[in-house]
C-alpha cells in the first residue's frame, strides 16, 4: 500500500508537469490548429530563463519570476507572428516541420546560451519528506503537484470568465463567427502563443526543481503526446486527466519493468488513436467532403 | 514542368517513358554522370566518407518522399525501419551465414511488411494523429530494438562481417571507393525505380490519394491499398538504406537510429522538395553536408583563437533547425523548386519569363 | 541590370570552397600527430570533459619539456557528443590526417571503431574499460589502461562478501553496453568464489528524474548493497531518493561515479559511499601527483577541484607516450603498427602511485588490474584499501 501510495505520488507529479506542457499545446492547438512539437523545448526556454534571471542577473525571486514569464510570453508571440502567421493554410506536414526545426533551433540557443553541463539553482520547493501510510512522501513533489493544480485551475477560470479567455474559446469555435463579432484573430493567436509559453515556463520552472536545470528538460516534450492524445487535444480539463493517468502508468510500469514507462505511454497512445482518437474528452471531428 | 521543357509532344509510348525528354536534359545528365565518376578520385577518404553516407541517405529520402510528398501520409517513425533493415541483414549475415545480397533482400521485405502493419493506423487517422501515431511507432521500435537482448546477444551492438569482395586489410581509400561504386549504383536503381513507379498506375493513384483521398474513391482507387502499399514502399527502401548502412559502418547499435534521425529525413525531403524525386537526393546533400562544412568553419574560424569547434555541436543543431525552418518560410517547396527557377531563368533569358 | 546579382552567389561559393582549400592547419612534418575522442558536450560530458583536459595538459606539459626526443605531439581533437557515427566521421577524419594513434572516450565508440583501427591499423586507447578490449585476439589494437569494468565489479564483489557474507547485492547499470559491460562477468565471479550473495541487475533509464521505482524493487529483493556501473549524475540522483526514502542501503560506485563530481551533486546521501577507483583522486596525494600539481600552479589551474578524472586523462596519455618514447628510442619508422609493437614490449609505466605500473603484452592488452578502494567521508575520498585486484 505505502508502495502504491508512493509512486503514485512520483507518477503524479510528473504528470502535473505534462499537464501543464500539456495546457500549453492544447492552447495553441484549439486558437490557431497548429501542432506544436517545440513544446519541450519550451519548457527548458522556460526553465533557463528563470535559471538566468535568479542565478546570472541575481535578481529577487518575484522579480525573477515576472521577467521570466515577460520572455516566456515574448518569445510565444514572436514565434506566432514571424513563423506561423505566414504559414497559415500549409499542410499539416508542413506545420509539424516548421515547429520541429524551431524545436531543434531552441536546443542548439540554449546550448550555445548555457552549454550542456547541468547548472545549479537555489531550489524553490523544500526538501525533505512526510511520512503517510509508511511512506515517506516528497515534500517537493507534492507541492509541485499542488501549484501545478493552481495553475490549471487559474487557467480554468482563464477561459471560463475572462473576456480573453471567451474570445479564445469563441475562436476556437468558429474563426469567422468570432471575426464577425469583432474579435481579433491575430491578437487571440498572440494570447494562444504567449499563454501557453507561460504554463510551459511554469512546468519547466517546477521540473527543473525537482530534478536539475539541464537539457533533459526538454525530453519532456515526447511525453507530451500521449497526454493530448489521451485527453483530446481540444480539451483543457482533458490535459489534467490524461496528465494523471499517463503519469501514473508509466510510473506504474517502470515498477513492474524498469525501462518501461516511456513504452506503457506510447502503447497507450497507439491503442486510443486505434480506438478513440479524439481521445477521452475532445470533441470527434466530422470530415466534411 | 520548367519553361524549358515546353513544346514536347510523343507520338509513341517509347518515346514517352524516355528517361530524359529535351536535348538540355540529356546533356546535363550526362555531365552529372560523369562528375559522379570523378568524384572518387578528386575527394579523400574522409569526404568520400561522407558522399558514401550522403548516397545511404539519398535512398532512405526516396523512400519517405514516396511516402510523404507523393502519398500525401506523414511518417515520423522513419529511422525505425532502417532499424528493423539494418539488424535484419547484419543477424541473417552473422548467424545464418547469409551471403550478403540476400540479406539486404530480405531486410528490404521485412521492414516492408512491417511498414504496412504500421500503415493501419493511416486508414483511420490522418495528418496530425498519424504523425502522432507513427512518432509512438518510432519509440516502440527503438525501445524494442535497444531492449531485447536476443538481437545483439547482450552486447547491445552487432559486429558485421567486411562485404565478401572487399577482403580483410584493403586501405581506408579503397573500401570507400569499392563502397562508392556499390551505393552509387544502388541509389541509381533505387531512383530509377521509384521514378517508373510514379508514372505508373499505382503511382499515379498515390498522388490521387494525395490530393483528394474521398475524390480518388469515388473513381474507383482502393484508398486503404493504396496508402498501405505507400507505407510499404516507404519502408522498403527504408530498410534497403538501413541494411546498406549496416554493411557499410561494418556495427549496428540502436543509436542510429533514434527519433533525431527521423526528424532528420524529414529535414532531408523538406529542404529538398516535398514531391521530387531530384529533390530528396538535393536534401540529402544539403543536410549530409551541414555538419561536416560546419565543422570545417569552426576549425577554420578557431584557428584565430576564438572557441567555436568546442560549440560545434550545438551549431551544427541549430543550423539544421534555422535550414528547415527558413527554407519553410521562404521557399517551401525546397531546393528542387530553387534549382527549376534557375532554370527557368536561364532557360527563358532575357526574357522574364 | 539584374544578372549580376545572380553571379554574386556563385562568385562567394567558389572563393568560400577555396579558401577552405587553402587554409589547412599548418603542421610541422616533424610533429606526432594523434587523434582524440571526446565527449564535451553529450551526456557522458560532466567526466567527459575533466578526463580530456587532463589529456591535452599532458600533451602541453610534454611538448614544453622538448616533446618525445624532440619531436612535439600534435593533438587533433575534436568533440563527438557520445553519438557514435559523428565518431566515426571523426575517426574517417583522422585516418585521412595521418593520425598514428587514436585516443578514445566510451565504450560505444570504442566498441564501433575496434574492427576499424585493427583494419587501419591504429593504436587505440580510451576511457572504456571493457574487458573486451583487452584480448589481442578480439581487439588486436586496443590497448586498456586500467582495470577492466569487470575487475572492478570483482573487486566490489570480493569487498561486499567480506562485509557480509548474506547479503543481496543490486546493480543499478547505464542502459547501454558501457553500463552492461562488467555485468554478466559480476555473476559468474559470485558462481565461481562460491559466495552467498544474492545478485540482480536493474536498467537505470537515460534523463530518468527518479528511480524510485526500481528502488521499490531492489527493496523487494531485499538488497543491503548497490553497486552502481554508471557516470556521477545519475548515480547522484540515485543516492539522493536512497536518502530521501531512509532506505538504508549501501551504495559501491565504480569507476566512473566514483569522484568528485558525485560527492558534489549528492550532497549529504554521498556520504559512507564505497568507491572503487583505479586511479587515485587528487584528496589521496601520491607521489605521481606532483608533475600535475606544478603543471596547474604553472597555469592557475585549481588541482583539487579538476579531479580524478583529470589525473585519468593525463596518465592515460603518458602511457601512449611510453610508447612512442620507445619506438623512437628504437629507431623504428613512426606508424601504428609500429607503435603497437612498441607498447607491447616497453617496460612497465611507472605512475608514481597513482595507478599501478602499467604493463602490455603481445598476450594482454590489460595493462592493470588493481584499483584501490574509497569511502566518502565529510565530503572527501579518503583511502579504504589499497591496490586491491581481485582475489584469485
Amino acid at each position: 500500500m505505502s508502495q502504491l501510495l508512493l509512486l503514485s505520488v512520483y507518477g503524479l507529479a510528473n504528470g502535473a508537469i505534462l499537464a501543464l506542457a500539456a495546457l500549453g499545446f492544447v492552447l495553441i492547438y484549439k486558437a490557431s490548429g497548429v501542432v506544436n512539437f517545440a513544446q519541450g523545448e519550451l519548457l527548458l526556454i522556460g526553465a533557463y530563463a528563470f535559471y538566468g534571471a535568479r542565478c546570472l542577473l541575481h535578481l529577487p525571486l518575484a522579480l525573477a519570476a515576472l521577467l521570466s514569464v515577460l520572455v516566456a510570453a515574448a518569445l510565444g508571440a514572436l514565434i506566432e507572428r514571424l513563423v506561423l502567421r505566414r504559414l497559415v493554410g500549409e499542410a499539416p506536414i508542413v506545420l509539424v516541420m516548421v515547429t520541429i526545426g524551431l524545436s531543434a533551433l531552441f536546443r542548439a540557443l540554449v546550448q550555445l546560451g548555457f552549454g550542456t553541463a547541468p547548472r545549479e539553482m537555489p531550489k524553490l520547493l523544500p526538501a525533505g519528506s512526510v511520512e503517510l501510510a509508511g511512506a515517506a512522501l516528497p515534500v517537493d513533489r507534492l507541492l509541485a503537484i499542488l501549484a501545478s493544480a493552481l495553475v490549471l485551475g487559474a487557467f480554468g477560470a482563464l477561459f471560463r470568465w475572462s473576456r480573453h479567455g471567451v474570445a479564445m474559446r469563441a475562436m476556437a469555435d468558429d474563426q469567422r463567427a468570432a471575426l464577425a463579432q469583432g474579435i481579433s484573430v491575430s491578437r487571440v493567436f498572440a494570447l494562444a502563443w504567449g499563454l501557453a509559453a507561460v504554463s510551459a515556463l511554469i512546468g519547466g520552472v517546477l521540473l527543473a526543481d525537482i530534478t536539475e536545470v539541464s537539457q533533459n528538460l526538454a525530453g519532456f516534450g515526447v511525453l507530451v503526446f500521449p497526454v493530448v492524445i489521451l485527453g483530446g487535444l481540444d480539451s483543457v480539463p482533458g490535459t489534467i486527466l490524461g496528465g494523471a493517468i499517463i503519469g501514473l502508468a508509466s510510473q506504474y510500469a517502470e515498477g513492474l519493468c524498469p525501462g518501461a514507462s516511456s513504452i506503457a505511454s506510447h502503447l497507450l497512445l497507439v491503442a486510443l488513436l486505434v480506438l478513440r482518437p479524439h481521445g477521452l474528452l475532445g470533441e470527434p471531428r466530422i470530415e466534411r467532403v | 514542368m520548367s519553361a524549358t521543357a515546353t513544346g514536347i509532344f510523343h507520338d509513341s509510348y517509347a518515346s514517352e517513358l524516355r528517361l530524359c525528354h529535351t536535348r538540355a536534359e540529356k546533356r546535363r545528365l550526362v555531365l552529372t554522370l560523369a562528375l559522379l565518376s570523378a568524384l572518387p578520385w578528386a575527394l579523400d577518404g574522409y569526404w568520400l566518407g561522407v558522399v558514401n553516407g550522403i548516397g545511404i541517405a539519398a535512398i532512405g529520402a526516396v523512400g519517405l518522399n514516396l511516402l510523404c510528398g507523393f502519398s500525401g501520409q506523414i511518417s515520423l517513425g522513419h529511422a525505425g525501419f532502417m532499424a528493423v533493415g539494418a539488424f535484419t541483414s547484419a543477424l541473417l549475415s552473422t548467424r545464418l551465414g547469409l551471403p550478403a545480397p540476400l540479406g539486404i533482400g530480405a531486410a528490404v521485405l521485412l521492414s516492408a511488411a512491417l511498414g504496412a502493419l504500421v500503415g493501419l493506423p493511416a486508414l483511420r487517422v490522418e495528418g496530425v494523429y498519424l504523425a502522432i501515431a507513427t512518432l509512438a511507432s518510432q519509440q516502440i521500435i527503438e525501445f524494442i530494438v535497444c531492449r531485447w537482448s536476443w538481437l545483439t546477444q547482450g552486447r547491445g551492438f552487432l559486429d558485421v562481417p567486411r562485404l565478401g569482395f572487399l577482403g580483410d586489410h584493403v586501405s581506408r581509400l579503397t573500401f570507400e571507393r569499392s563502397w562508392y561504386w556499390l551505393i552509387l549504383g544502388v541509389a541509381t536503381l533505387a531512383l530509377l525505380g521509384a521514378r517508373n513507379l510514379l508514372r505508373s498506375a499505382l503511382g499515379r493513384s498515390l498522388m490521387a490519394v494525395r490530393d483528394h483521398d474521398v475524390a480518388a474513391a469515388t473513381i474507383g482507387i482502393d484508398v486503404a491499398r493504396a496508402k498501405l502499399t505507400a507505407f510499404a514502399l516507404s519502408s522498403g527502401y527504408a530498410g534497403l538504406a538501413g541494411a546498406l548502412c549496416a554493411q557499410y559502418s561494418e556495427i549496428v547499435s540502436w543509436e542510429r537510429f533514434t527519433l533525431d534521425v527521423s526528424v532528420q529525413y524529414l529535414g532531408m525531403i523538406i529542404v529538398g522538395g516535398l514531391g521530387s524525386l531530384a529533390g530528396s537526393v538535393y536534401g540529402a546533400v544539403f543536410i549530409g553536408l551541414l555538419p561536416p562544412l560546419l565543422s570545417e568553419l569552426a576549425t577554420l574560424a578557431s584557428s584565430g583563437g576564438s572557441s567555436w569547434t568546442a560549440q560545434l555541436p550545438a551549431l551544427q543543431l541549430g543550423a539544421f533547425g534555422a535550414a528547415i525552418v527558413l527554407f519553410l518560410l521562404f521557399e517551401p517547396r525546397g531546393l528542387a523548386r530553387l534549382w527549376q527557377r534557375a532554370l527557368d531563368y536561364f532557360g527563358s533569358w532575357p526574357f522574364r519569363y | 541590370m539584374t544578372h549580376h546579382r545572380t553571379l554574386h552567389l556563385p562568385i562567394a561559393l567558389s572563393a568560400l570552397a577555396a579558401l577552405l582549400c587553402a587554409c589547412t592547419p599548418q603542421r610541422n612534418e616533424h610533429d606526432i600527430v594523434i587523434g582524440v575522442l571526446a565527449d564535451l558536450t553529450g551526456p557522458t560530458a560532466d567526466v567527459g570533459r575533466p578526463y580530456h583536459e587532463g589529456m591535452l595538459a599532458a600533451i602541453d606539459d610534454l611538448n614544453a619539456h622538448g616533446g618525445i626526443r624532440r619531436r612535439h605531439i600534435q593533438a587533433l581533437s575534436e568533440d563527438y557528443g557520445y553519438k557514435v557515427p559523428t565518431a566515426e566521421e571523426k575517426y574517417k577524419k583522422y585516418v585521412q590526417a595521418s593520425v598514428v594513434a587514436v585516443q578514445g572516450w566510451g565504450t560505444g565508440d570504442s566498441e564501433a571503431l575496434r574492427r576499424k583501427v585493427a583494419g587501419d591499423e591504429l593504436p587505440f586507447m580510451s576511457a572504456s574499460y571493457a574487458e573486451v578490449l583487452t584480448d589481442p585476439e578480439q581487439s588486436p589494437y586496443n590497448f586498456v589502461v586500467a582495470a577492466t569494468y569487470s575487475d572492478q565489479m570483482r573487486i566490489a564483489l570480493d569487498q561486499i562478501a567480506a562485509a557480509d557474507p548474506q547479503a543481496q547485492v543490486a546493480v543499478f547499470h547505464h542502459d547501454s553496453p558501457f553500463g552492461n559491460a562488467p555485468i554478466a562477468d559480476g555473476k559468474q565471479w559470485i558462481a565461481s568464489r562460491g559466495y552467498q550473495l544474492g545478485y540482480q541487475e536493474y536498467a537505470m533509464k537515460a534523463g530518468a528524474t527518479d528511480y524510485v521505482a526500481s528502488l521499490q524493487r531492489a527493496q523487494q529483493q531485499g538488497a543491503r548493497y548497490l553497486i552502481v556501473q554508471n557516470v556521477a549524475s545519475p548515480a547522484a540522483t540515485l543516492a539522493r531518493d536512497i536518502a530521501a526514502q531512509k532506505l538504508g542501503m549501501k551504495i559501491v560506485c565504480l569507476n566512473w561515479c566514483s569522484d568528485e563530481l558525485f560527492v558534489q551533486l549528492a550532497g549529504p546521501a554521498a556520504e559512507g559511499t564505497w568507491m572503487v577507483q583505479p586511479f587515485a583522486p587528487p584528496s589521496v596525494p601520491q607521489p605521481g601527483h606532483e608533475p600535475l600539481k606544478q603543471y596547474c600552479a604553472a597555469k592557475g589551474i585549481d588541482f583539487e577541484s579538476a579531479g580524478v578524472h583529470f589525473v585519468q586523462g593525463w596518465y592515460t596519455l603518458q602511457v601512449m607516450a611510453g610508447g612512442l618514447a620507445k619506438l623512437l628510442a628504437d629507431g623504428r619508422e613512426l606508424s601504428g603498427k609500429n607503435l603497437r609493437g612498441a607498447l607491447e614490449t616497453m617496460g612497465p609505466v611507472d605512475t608514481g602511485g597513482v595507478i599501478g605500473p602499467i604493463r602490455f603484452s603481445a598476450a594482454s592488452h590489460r595493462g592493470a588490474t588493481a584499483a584501490g578502494v574509497y569511502v566518502v567521508e565529510h565530503g572527501k575520498l579518503v583511502e579504504r584499501a589499497r591496490a586491491l585486484t581481485p582475489r584469485s
